[in-house]
């Protein structure tokens, strides 16, 4: 447990990104940048039925199209697709097809419109089979089974369970209420509709396998395309750096990288695989839709005394995330039990999106919450500070928890007691709203590494496997070794993402990043720094631990006018190379960073249209490394959950399985003219077991706002809406009722 | 300054040494012929015959002869042919704007307009924004106020605020919104990118 410095020199301040001149000049090169000699380029062929047995697949007329060099399909590329940790197994090519977009054959020619070509020339025959898209139907005895096992999706163990978690006792804590409410919420699958479409290029070089890729970490992309296409690690290289958004599953190797791989062998030539943003909506995944059925007790003054949720999550027809809901993670429930069941549906198949088990259950359990304050007549912001979470699951602490203070100085800087009113009760068309919800984000330890090499100049090279989808995670790792090392963040050079050179990494996601690799980066830093002071004790004729290093300064710390510049100790040694792994784990606590989200709202009464006015965002992630990204990051969750409250849904049409709206303006992701002023507060305290007392920022912005939203929206219409998307339409429907 | 005398080869020059016609020879598929100081990047293309037209492109203030398919979109032609892959295309179906670039002084979506269209067109890329080692003051302001975040919308974003910028050296917020409204920007930075535009016209005279 480390002590909070007094002060730091650097952490916390507002830094521009490192690459920020590449970003803003076009320099950057992203994947599909990429231009490699010889290189061919790939597209794919998907299923147009949402479940069907592929009885024939003839190529012929596509191979004779000039410059078509390769045709990939489930004869002849039968290769695993295991990355992302669902266990029944899958193909990147599979038979049958078990959803609208599951990727049929890919085709690498000479350029992308000759690929394009040859798709339509391939002729797949088809045996139509039954199909279910809903998730309720779907667990009915009678239903298509999609998988071995059946409809109830496969957890860790290889076998059919719901994902199930108790404690305290249930049947005591309801008979302990003075009220048991029980209601449905539904949240629908949204996209991640990052702006890069995916894309990868791979290359053989005898033997020698190297893939570019769109990844969130190159690591484990290395790892499942090692174990896939049964090489050893040394003989593939992943390569990652700059990548255009990722918000989830861009972690680990994809089926695009798999068929760049296969195409690249068969054509004995580089390919680039490119999808498009259709392929990237029906294709991929998105956030599981979900059913909450929830039962909740509460004492007279709004204190819960026991929350059931039952739920079903819709995952689509392979499994590679949990399907989880965690939503009721920030309040305090003495007795709880919760029962999921992911399920298989003839549907794209769901994963991770930006804190993949939390919006959609933050949305039906703090609108609950709030329907129950209404009920009980209590102001909803003594309903959520009643209940926030003190414990952890009833039992462990937490390494620190301001979510106290979010709420304090959220509702403070909102004016929520000037400004809270009865739900429905201004009169006009444009009617006023306010409303509040409770999220965040676990925050744990874990392996991370790092190397750093201090030049003969004085300046330093630090090396991590981080890639950056956004986050600032380069400029953060950056920003940490230079306040470790005691060199100016303009001495320092920062090279990621890159197999053969840099070190392990998570992976970004899961807001892992400045957790796992933060330390390791500390950790170098320290090792650099001893050998420093081993190398300029004898010059300064002083003891190794007498000795400091600020602004690449070698220093005695009780007579700071004796010192060296770093340059000149380096340089005795040639060069001095620093590295640390580190594991770092939590033993009886656990961690979180913890947010207060608050905004009001303008309803139309006659247009059902909503206007956020103000947001205020009060976040509890520790120290904060650096303001100007950890804010943008704020701002940016906030966005997408205006995206997911408001507009955002693939629609899957019920006849045929087709998804009708896969591209961005029918999905309706927010714009410039949708998005209100974001007023961020960080409420900081250092964090005993994160870097520099940081925690975690990336997941918990987008947990609160799509209830906080709907919040708002039901102060000013006194109707709840309890399935997403909020339109104007379920707005006015509400209204009449 | 006309394209012909700005090419090292001029577009007579150029024709001449195709012997007339002679449409889909190996010197043709490589896509870029000739260009000042820039070097191209030749992917392999068909040996069939298919509709090719060879134009002049006038790209950030230099002359490019390439040749075209009809289908070629311009984002396609800067990105692949040019090596101008700062302009990135997130939907290639004009709905998202990470191709923006700016034609004649309008900001226009690069996947919905064909090359074949761009002859005498004056184009201005990101690439193109700087002065030598002199950054676009709104690219300065794109930096200080964190306009990127994943970065990939960030070109578009700020070929409109440039272009808005151009026709309005001051505009307020609304405007500024509503001039980067056809650029979408999904690691939801919209605040970051008005501000920088905000920040360019603050310093306007």
């Amino acid at each position: 447990m480390a002590q909070a410095p007094k002060e730091f020199s650097i952490v916390g301040k507002r830094i521009p990104r490192i690459d920020a001149y590449e970003r803003v000049t076009g320099q950057a090169q992203y994947t599909g940048d990429i231009q490699l000699p010889g290189m061919l380029y790939a597209r794919v062929l998907r299923s147009p039925h949402p479940h069907a047995r592929i009885l024939g697949i003839d190529t012929s007329k596509a191979e004779k199209l000039p410059g078509v060099k390769a045709v990939v399909h489930h004869e002849n590329a039968k290769v695993p697709w295991s990355s992302g940790g669902h266990t029944h197994q899958r193909f990147i090519f599979n038979n049958p097809v078990r959803f609208v977009g599951d990727a049929v054959a890919a085709v690498a020619a000479t350029d992308r419109h000759i690929a394009e070509d040859a798709l339509k020339l391939i002729e797949v025959k088809y045996e139509k089979l039954p199909h279910v898209l809903d998730a309720n139907e779907a667990l009915k005895p009678d239903a298509p089974k999609i998988a071995p096992q059946g409809n109830l999706s496969v957890g860790k163990g290889n076998f059919s369970a719901p994902i199930e978690e108790s404690w305290g006792d249930l049947d005591k804590g309801f008979k302990e209420a003075d009220r048991v409410f029980e209601d449905t919420y539904i949240t629908k699958h949204t996209n991640n509709a990052q702006m890069e479409r995916r894309v990868s290029i791979a290359k053989w070089d005898a033997g020698k396998l190297t893939v570019f890729a769109s990844t969130q970490g190159v690591s484990n992309a290395r790892t499942d395309i090692a174990k896939d296409f049964n090489l050893p690690l040394s003989k593939v290289r992943v390569l990652c750096k700059y990548m255009g958004g990722g918000f989830g599953n861009k972690n680990q190797a994809q089926d695009y990288d798999y068929m760049a791989v296969v195409l690249a062998r068969v054509a004995g030539q580089p390919v680039k695989v490119e999808f498009t943003r259709e392929d990237d909506y029906i294709g991929m995944h998105g956030r599981w839709a979900s059913e909450q059925r929830y039962k909740i007790g509460v004492k007279k003054d709004g204190t819960i005394t026991a929350v059931s949720l039952d739920a079903v999550t819709t995952m689509g027809a392979y499994r590679k995330q949990s399907g989880n809901l965690s939503g009721t993670d920030f309040y305090n429930i003495p007795n709880f039990k919760k029962v999921i069941l992911p399920v298989h549906t003839n549907t794209v198949v769901a994963a991770n999106y930006r804190a993949p088990a939390y919006p959609q259950s933050v949305f039906g359990f703090a609108s609950f919450l709030d329907q129950i304050a209404f009920e009980m007549g209590v102001n909803p912001v003594d309903m959520f500070m009643r209940n926030r979470v003190q414990k952890y699951k009833s039992k462990l602490p937490f390494t620190s928890n301001y979510l106290e203070q979010c709420i304090i100085e959220g509702s403070k800087r909102i004016g929520w007691n000037e400004k809270w009113h009865k739900p429905g009760a201004m009169g006009g068309q444009k009617k006023h709203g306010i409303g509040m919800a409770l999220g965040g984000y676990p925050f744990r330890p874990g392996l991370g590494a790092a190397t750093i090499r201090v030049n003969p100049d004085g300046t330093a090279h630090v090396l991590v496997g981080v890639t950056d989808i956004g986050t600032g995670a380069k400029t953060t790792m950056a920003i940490i070794a230079s306040e470790a090392l005691g060199i100016p963040l303009n001495q320092i050079q920062l090279t990621n993402g890159d197999t053969d050179v840099t070190p392990y990494s998570v992976g970004e996601s899961g807001s892992r990043t400045t957790p796992f690799t933060g330390p390791a980066v500390i950790a170098a830093a320290e090792d650099v720094r001893r050998q420093i002071f081993n190398l300029a004790a004898g010059q300064l004729k002083v003891k190794a631990e007498e000795l400091d290093l600020r602004n690449s300064e070698v220093f005695v710390k009780a007579d700071p006018a004796q010192k060296l510049p770093l340059g000149r100790v380096v340089s005795r040694a040639g060069e001095i190379i620093g590295r640390a792994t580190t594991n770092p784990s939590f033993k009886d606590v656990e961690g979180k960073s913890f947010s207060a989200h608050f905004a009001e709202v303008e309803v139309d009464a006659i247009t059902g249209h909503v206007k956020i006015t103000r947001y205020v965002a009060a976040h509890d992630s520790g120290t904060i490394i650096n303001r100007l990204a950890a804010e943008s990051q704020i701002m940016g969750g906030v966005v997408q959950g205006i995206g997911m409250a408001f507009t955002e849904e693939l629609i899957i049409d019920k006849l045929t399985g087709i998804p009708v709206n896969p591209n961005y303006r029918d999905a309706k992701v927010p714009t410039h003219l949708e998005v209100p002023e974001v007023e961020v507060i960080f409420i900081e305290h250092y964090d005993p077991y994160g870097p520099f007392g940081g925690k975690v920022v990336g997941e918990p912005p987008i947990t609160a706002a799509v209830a906080t939203i709907a919040n708002a929206i039901f102060n000013a219409t006194g109707k709840r809406i309890k399935e997403l998307p909020i339109t104007p339409d379920k707005i006015l429907q509400a209204r009449q009722v | 300054m006309n394209d012909e005398t700005k090419s090292k080869v001029s577009r007579r020059t150029f024709l001449k040494g195709l012997g007339g016609g002679a449409i889909g020879t190996a010197v043709i598929s490589t896509g870029l012929i000739k260009s000042d100081s820039v070097e191209a990047y030749t992917p392999e293309t068909s040996s069939g015959a298919r509709a090719k037209t060879a134009l002049n492109l006038k790209v950030n203030g230099k002359s490019y002869k390439v040749e075209v398919e009809h289908r070629n979109t311009l984002a396609e032609v800067l990105r692949d042919q040019l090596g101008l892959t700062g302009t990135k295309i997130g939907c290639d179906r004009g709905e998202c704007g990470a191709c923006t670039v700016i034609i004649d002084g309008r900001n226009l979506y690069s996947c919905s307009q064909l090359a074949v269209w761009m002859q005498g067109k004056d184009i201005l890329t990101i690439e193109g924004l700087a002065k030598g080692d002199k950054l676009d003051p709104l690219q300065e302001a794109f930096i200080e106020h964190d306009g990127p975040q994943c970065g990939f919308c960030t070109s578009g974003q700020i070929m409109s605020g440039k272009a808005l910028l151009m026709k309005n050296a001051k505009p307020n917020e609304a405007q500024a919104r509503r001039g980067l409204s056809g650029n979408l920007c999904r690691c939801g930075n919209y605040n970051r990118e008005v501000a920088a535009v905000l920040a360019v016209a603050a310093k306007a005279r």
